[in-house]
């Protein structure tokens, strides 16, 4: 064992000291020391015995006593080892602040590190080791750049100085020249080949950084081999492992790092490694006793950070996702830099996404992105925040990104196809169909919910058979698929009688009996009620209601399918089997407002109007007034309330158009692309006579109604019809009522039929008026309306051709064909009505027939004279013939001048025929004046009806008597020419009609037309008290049946009341509508519980 | 069981084309095609060529229903203005024209004797019968109404008749009408026997099988077609598959088989054993409006024809095997 030997003063005498066995006090050993003014490099050899033995304090006794002022006196000229006596201090503070991890004691034990090289410093300040104890130091407090000037003073003056070529490569390290350190670690192991082996440890990692990963491990091995305890070379050695990203290389890798582990439990940076390593093994309890050691152990900014990532990921992945959040965030503010370690960017987005922060969230994966600009997640990430956030086109930009980059990545195709479903079909679409080959290609299995949205694209665009393949692969296998071929037939059929019932479920039942399999996964349903919803386009009611029924059996809840069977009832107009089916909808959830506005639909099919507009109310107000359909059937209620009245009320009719209009601008506010909302404004508009502004509205709505199987709205092409009918432009009218019919009714619906026969009626195109209207009662023969109204055409047909100036004999004779068609219908209306019911007037339809047997009379007389005016005509024709041959006789004769005498004969007779002419030209006069007074007797006649109506109305009393006397008054001032009179005859048809009904009214009601009028009234004021209006509700139900007949009148003299009905169609179509909507959602929400 | 187009022939009528009947041969010619229109003319049709032989005017207001006696002697064809007018099919000699005012006239058939002409009444809520050899009007079966309806009730008019049926033994007759029920008759008691319900739409066409005398086809407005057992007042089977109206029902001679027409302006052959429709012809370019099988019978002919005429003015002509 070594030992010093301290001289004794004076003497020969040396005091020798077995290192080994230094005093516990340092005093002691001080003493002898101090007593004996020993050399200093004694002390210094002392205290560095101390210090290697662990004992620092007295290691720091010894030195401190020995660079006290009193050495310094005593020993001033002794330079070299005081100086070693400071620099050594300086080290060990400078170590000491090194790893201290507290900033206050740190920035401490600097200072006093700095003091003392600085007082060694004035002691000599060239001397080398201080400048190397000072670099240190400079670099321990991460002052790269002066230490580098410290060094290379040193290195200046002895550029072998190998402490000073350490520290210069480490210093050239950190400012990250690889290559250069290298140089310095290398000079420093040629000049000092015995140097400890953690300077290898610095020519590994050099290597490691310059990417000379062979070099670096056989610099490693090397320092194993020197020592095998280098923790350093261990742990490089072992990232080194497991970067190899190969199962032996992690098992090699994690050995290392466990024995560096074992050697010294405090390296974080194996710590790290260790905890990453049980994260992926699960051990969360390992990790973050591992971290949070590692944290402990280290304040290097980067290891921090990856020990707080560790644990940030381990709470994360046991879903504490607060804890993770906070963790990912101590990461991040630990590194601060993304470009050095993005991943607690991404993990901190996650969390952020996750817990809804979705602006912090954003900007996290911004930040990956700019690291990692083609990283797929990342992208997808941000696109789904973009979707949150309800930018769309951004999230589409990312989500396109994201599947440019990798078009194999069939989530992104997917993302983007659910995102684009509500924008652009064709191409969600298509991200669908790419997802789906995606998957097929990667063996894996296509989910459910991606067939089903592509069904349901199919479905939208009209491709019904793809849709229905779709449809069926996504459903697979199972009981469902015998109903569908028909292989259950026989069961089908013996429940042949229950097909009508919608609801009976003894098929299954009896299925079941039989041993059969009747089952239904509840991830199917969705699909298996899109496939019935598609069987029902295609017009396979029979399958489709098999189906919903299934549904049901399985899913008694299934509101959805109640509706749908209900809607099949409907469309066969089985009001009370929806009425029940809808109820038992209500039976599930009676605030579904859904089956509420369904049940509206169907009361007011039923014609109970209170009934209906309460149950929209409630349908309402389930749902806060936010459910657009209710709101619009309100709406549409009002509307139809508006223009049902007798219009006499023009100021309850305004009040209740108001009401319509103010909600559905309501409904236009929630949802501005509401084309049903935007149709109702537009009647409105009409109704107010702003044709221009609704013809804008309508043309939209037309416009976006195109292009999706869900959105059918003929209403608004028949709307679009009534504005260029008012308008004037019938052409244009009668385009779009033929295209209207022809695109949504198969040509069968006699009502547009009508508004047809009515255009044609006002462009005076008779016989099209007249053969639309024999089409319409083909198609609707019980509407007797429709005869009335063929009736009246043929009338006006007739009388017009009679005013025409010229007529050839066979308009004439058409026009009489006609006038007694005329006559048959009218008094065949006039016989039925003794037997039906059906809204006319009896004693009008006589005067019609009277009118039209006198325009008979009166056409007979014309047929005569047309009939003799050909005659003549013919005659004529003759003559002509006859002067040519006389012509062509004279220029014989003047060519021959020989027969003059025959000449002169022919001549007479050609006066003589002139004479004839003349004879019937008079004759001619005659018979005009005769037709005048035939019109004359004809006139009085009329007016005499008129006289005997306006008798029989006086029977009834009350004001309107008076008005109508007036109305004949004004007529029979302005009856002077058979023109006007013509023309009044129909509007008083009109008007009479509408009289007659009224009349019909009255009669029921007991002349209780004040009454009435007072209920009006009362109504007038506010139209919500309609309800109380309808006191006596069976009259008034009368009355509105009566009304709508009287729109079907085509000489109603206010057109724009027809778009009456287009919204009670609006009511039937959109409760396929909104079913469609939720046919969607489903879709979605099965999707999202997947996600 | 298929069917193959034959002849089409465009613009047949000037106007919409809306009611067919086969006319039985005769010992000196074939079975001819009889077709009304809305151009208020009947034309006749020799197969398969469809050459025109006879064009008969005398309507107004557009001819609505043909129907040719058993015999093939003579036919009828009646028109909006509720006429109609019976003629000797070879020389178009009127042989009487009926009305029963105020009663109008829809769909009309003779009875499979030829002894009596059964008319749809329209309004009249009830089939008037003529007899054929006095044209005199024998009787009427009237549809009773429910007990509760006033005569005033607008429900009144929901009975209105537009179609009938013979049933092949011509003990019964069957009638549909505007609410969609069907209404069986006892012809010899002229008795009410019952209702047929499920349609709740116009029904528009009947015909009874002619293998099994209980078995009635439906055509309505809901798009459906009805299989009743028309004695036992059952449902036996629904087929769906038109997208609009059904407008016509006629059944194969075999019985095996059943022809519709629809707005939807296809032409169905529907297979009766497996009830669903095993092929669409769509060649029209309008609504259908009717379908008619040719009779069986004739000189040497066995091949099955069914014609079908539309509101596109054409008339087409298949082959059915």
């Amino acid at each position: 064992m070594a030992s010093v030997y301290i001289p004794v003063q004076n003497s020969e005498e040396e005091v020798r000291v077995a290192l080994d066995q230094l005093p516990r006090d340092a005093s002691d050993i001080l003493d002898i020391l101090k007593a004996e003014q020993a050399p200093l490099d004694l002390w210094l050899i002392i205290a560095r015995e101390y210090f290697k033995q662990g004992k620092i304090d007295q290691f720091r006794q010894i030195l401190e006593e020995g660079s006290s002022p009193e050495i310094d006196e005593y020993y001033a000229d002794v330079r070299y080892e005081r100086i070693a006596i400071l620099n050594a201090l300086g080290a060990y503070y400078s170590y000491l602040g090194k790893i201290e991890t507290k900033q206050r004691e740190k920035e401490e034990h600097f200072i006093l590190a700095t003091q003392y090289y600085n007082k060694a410093s004035r002691i000599d300040m060239h001397e080398a080791s201080t400048w190397v104890g000072k670099g240190q130091l400079l670099l321990a407090k991460g002052d790269v750049e002066q230490a580098f000037a410290a060094f290379k003073i040193v290195l200046d003056g002895d550029r072998d100085n190998v402490p000073a070529l350490l520290g210069q490569a480490c210093v050239e390290f950190n400012r990250g020249r690889y290559s250069d350190s290298l140089d310095l670690y290398k000079r420093a192991l040629q000049v000092y080949p015995d140097c400890p082996a953690a300077v290898r440890v610095g020519i590994g990692l050099c290597c490691y950084k310059l990417g000379q990963f062979e070099k670096a491990r056989k610099a490693f091995q090397r320092v194993l081999q020197l020592d095998p305890e280098n923790v350093e070379a261990l742990v490089a050695l072992g990232i080194m492992d497991l970067h190899t990203n190969d199962a032996s290389g992690i098992r090699k890798g994690m050995e290392k790092m466990q024995r560096a582990f074992e050697i010294y439990p405090y390296c974080a940076m194996a710590l790290n490694y260790l905890a990453n390593h049980f994260f992926f093994t699960g051990q969360h309890f390992l990790v973050e006793q591992l971290t949070e050691t590692a944290l402990a152990v280290t304040n290097h900014g980067p290891t921090k950070s990856h020990s707080y990532y560790n644990l940030a990921r381990s709470y994360h992945s046991k879903g504490d996702y607060e804890k993770a959040g906070l963790y990912y965030m101590a990461s991040v503010k630990e590194s601060n830099k993304p470009h050095d370690f993005v991943l607690p960017y991404y993990g901190l987005g996650q969390v952020q996404l996750k817990l809804g922060d979705f602006r912090s969230s954003l900007s996290n994966f911004e930040k990956v992105l700019e690291v990692y600009p083609e990283n797929c997640e990342a992208l997808k990430a941000l696109g789904h925040i973009y979707v949150q956030l309800g930018q769309t086109e951004k999230a589409q930009e990312y989500l396109r990104k994201a599947t440019k980059i990798d078009p194999r990545d069939a989530q992104a195709f997917l993302d983007l196809g659910e995102l684009l479903i509500t924008s652009d079909t064709g191409a969600a679409l298509d991200a669908f169909k790419t997802a789906r080959g995606l998957l097929k290609k990667g063996g894996e299995e296509v989910p459910i919910e991606l067939l089903n949205n592509i069904g349901v694209l199919y479905f939208e665009r009209g491709e019904f058979e793809l849709a229905e393949q779709t449809f069926k692969e996504a459903v697979g296998d199972g009981i469902w698929l015998s109903f569908i071929d028909d292989k259950a037939y026989s069961y089908a059929n013996d429940a042949r009688t229950s097909m009508h019932h919608f609801k009976d479920m003894q098929l299954f039942h009896q299925l079941e009996e039989d041993g059969h399999f009747v089952e239904l996964p509840w991830n199917k349903v969705t699909v298996l009620f899109n496939l019935a919803r598609l069987l029902e386009q295609l017009n396979n009611t029979k399958t489709a209601s098999i189906l919903y029924r299934l549904i049901l059996f399985k899913f008694p809840d299934y509101i959805d399918a109640y509706l749908r069977l209900a809607a099949i009832a409907k469309a066969r107009n089985n009001i009370q089997l929806s009425i029940e089916l809808v109820g038992d909808a209500l039976k599930v959830n009676d605030k579904g407002p859904n089956s509420l506005c369904m049940l509206g639909d169907l009361e007011l099919k039923n014609d109970d109007w209170v009934k209906a507009k309460e149950t929209f109310r409630s349908a309402s107000d389930a749902t806060d007034g936010k459910d657009s359909y209710a709101t619009l059937s309100l709406g549409n209620w009002n509307y139809f309330a508006a223009i049902r009245s007798e219009k006499r009320a023009p100021k309850l009719e305004a009040t209740h158009l108001e009401k319509a209009k103010e909600l559905y601008t309501r409904v236009l506010v929630q949802h501005n692309a509401n084309l049903y909302a935007a149709n109702g404004a537009g009647v409105v508009l009409a109704e107010k006579g702003h044709f221009d502004v609704s013809k804008d509205i309508f043309t939209q709505v037309q416009e976006a109604a195109s292009g999706s199987v869900f959105v059918q709205m003929p209403d608004v092409w028949i709307n679009l019809a009534h504005v260029y009918f008012a308008q004037g432009n019938f052409a244009l009218a009668v385009k779009m009522y033929q295209n209207c019919l022809r695109k949504f009714y198969y040509n069968t619906d006699s009502q547009v039929l009508l508004y047809l026969a009515r255009t044609h009626y006002e462009a005076e195109q008779w016989q099209d008026c007249k053969k639309t209207l024999l089409r319409a009662i083909h198609l609707a023969p019980s509407n007797y309306t429709l005869r009335f109204d063929a009736g009246v055409a043929m009338q006006k047909f007739s009388a017009s051709t009679l005013q025409k100036t010229k007529r050839t004999a066979d308009e004439v004779r058409s026009t009489v064909a006609e006038l007694k068609n005329a006559v048959r219908i009218f008094s065949q209306l006039s016989a039925a009505s003794n037997l039906h019911f059906h809204g006319f007037d009896e004693k009008k339809i006589e005067t019609h027939v009277g009118y039209c047997k006198h325009l008979l009379e009166a056409a007979k007389v014309h047929c005569e004279a047309a009939e003799r005016e050909e005659l003549q005509n013919r005659h004529r024709v003759e003559l002509a013939r006859q002067v040519n041959l006389a012509e062509e006789a004279r220029r014989k004769a003047e060519e021959q001048r020989k027969f003059q005498l025959e000449r002169r004969k022919q001549e007479d007779e050609l006066k003589r025929v002139m004479q004839q002419e003349q004879h019937f030209e008079r004759v001619k006069e005659q018979w005009k004046s005769n037709n005048l007074n035939s019109k004359r007797k004809e006139r009085s006649q009329i007016d005499d009806d008129e006289g005997g109506q306006s008798e029989r109305r006086r029977r009834k009393g009350g004001k309107r008597r008076k008005k109508d006397k007036s109305r004949y008054d004004s007529e029979e001032a302005r009856a002077d020419a058979m023109d006007d009179q013509d023309e009044m005859e129909d509007e008083d048809t009109n008007m009479n009609h509408r009289e007659s009904t009224n009349q019909m009214n009255n009669q029921d009601d007991d002349g209780e037309d004040d009454a009435q009028d007072l209920l009006a009234a009362a109504g007038l004021e506010d139209s919500d008290a309609e309800d109380d209006m309808a006191g006596p509700s069976s009259g008034n139900r009368r009355k509105r049946a009566w009304s709508e007949s009287d729109e079907d009148e085509p000489q109603d003299q206010r057109p724009e009341s027809s778009p009456v009905r287009e919204n009670s169609a609006e009511v039937q179509e959109s409760d396929g509508e909104i079913k469609d909507d939720n046919d969607k959602p489903n879709g979605d929400a099965a999707e999202d519980d997947e996600d | 069981m298929k069917l193959a187009g034959l002849k089409s022939i465009e613009n047949a009528h000037d106007e919409s084309v809306w009611a067919a009947a086969w006319v039985p041969a005769t010992e000196s010619r074939p079975a001819l095609l009889l077709t009304g229109s809305l151009d208020e003319t009947v034309k006749l049709w020799m197969p398969d060529e469809l050459v025109l032989q006879q064009n008969n005017t005398g309507h107004c207001l557009g001819v609505v229903a043909v129907a040719a006696h058993p015999s093939g002697i003579i036919a009828a064809s009646a028109s909006l203005d509720s006429f109609v007018r019976v003629f000797d099919v070879d020389t178009n000699a009127t042989i009487a024209t009926l009305e029963a005012p105020p009663s109008e006239v829809w769909q009309m058939q003779f009875d499979p004797k030829g002894s009596i002409l059964a008319v749809a009444g329209g309004s009249s809520a009830s089939i008037k019968l003529w007899d054929t050899a006095t044209w005199k009007l024998i009787d009427t079966l009237a549809i009773p109404r429910p007990e509760s309806s006033k005569p005033t009730d607008r429900g009144g008019n929901k009975k209105f008749v537009l179609s009938v049926a013979w049933s092949p033994d011509g003990r019964r007759l069957a009638c549909g009408s505007m609410d969609g029920t069907i209404s069986i008759f006892d012809v010899n008691r002229a008795k009410f026997l019952h209702h047929l319900e499920g349609h709740y739409m116009p029904v528009r066409s009947l015909v009874y099988s002619p293998v099994d005398p209980r078995v009635l086809f439906s055509a309505s407005d809901d798009g459906h077609v009805h299989m009743y057992d028309a004695e036992g007042k059952s449902l036996i089977g629904a087929m769906s598959g038109h997208a609009s109206w059904v407008l016509s029902v006629d059944v194969s001679p075999d019985g095996a088989a059943i022809a519709t027409g629809s707005s939807d302006k296809t032409v169905r052959l529907w297979d009766l054993n497996m009830r669903a429709a095993v092929q669409t012809m769509s060649n029209h370019a309008d609504q259908v409006w009717g379908v008619a099988f040719r009779p069986p019978g004739g000189a040497g002919v066995r091949a099955g024809r069914l014609a079908s005429v539309s509101d596109d003015k054409s008339i087409s002509l298949y082959d059915y095997s």
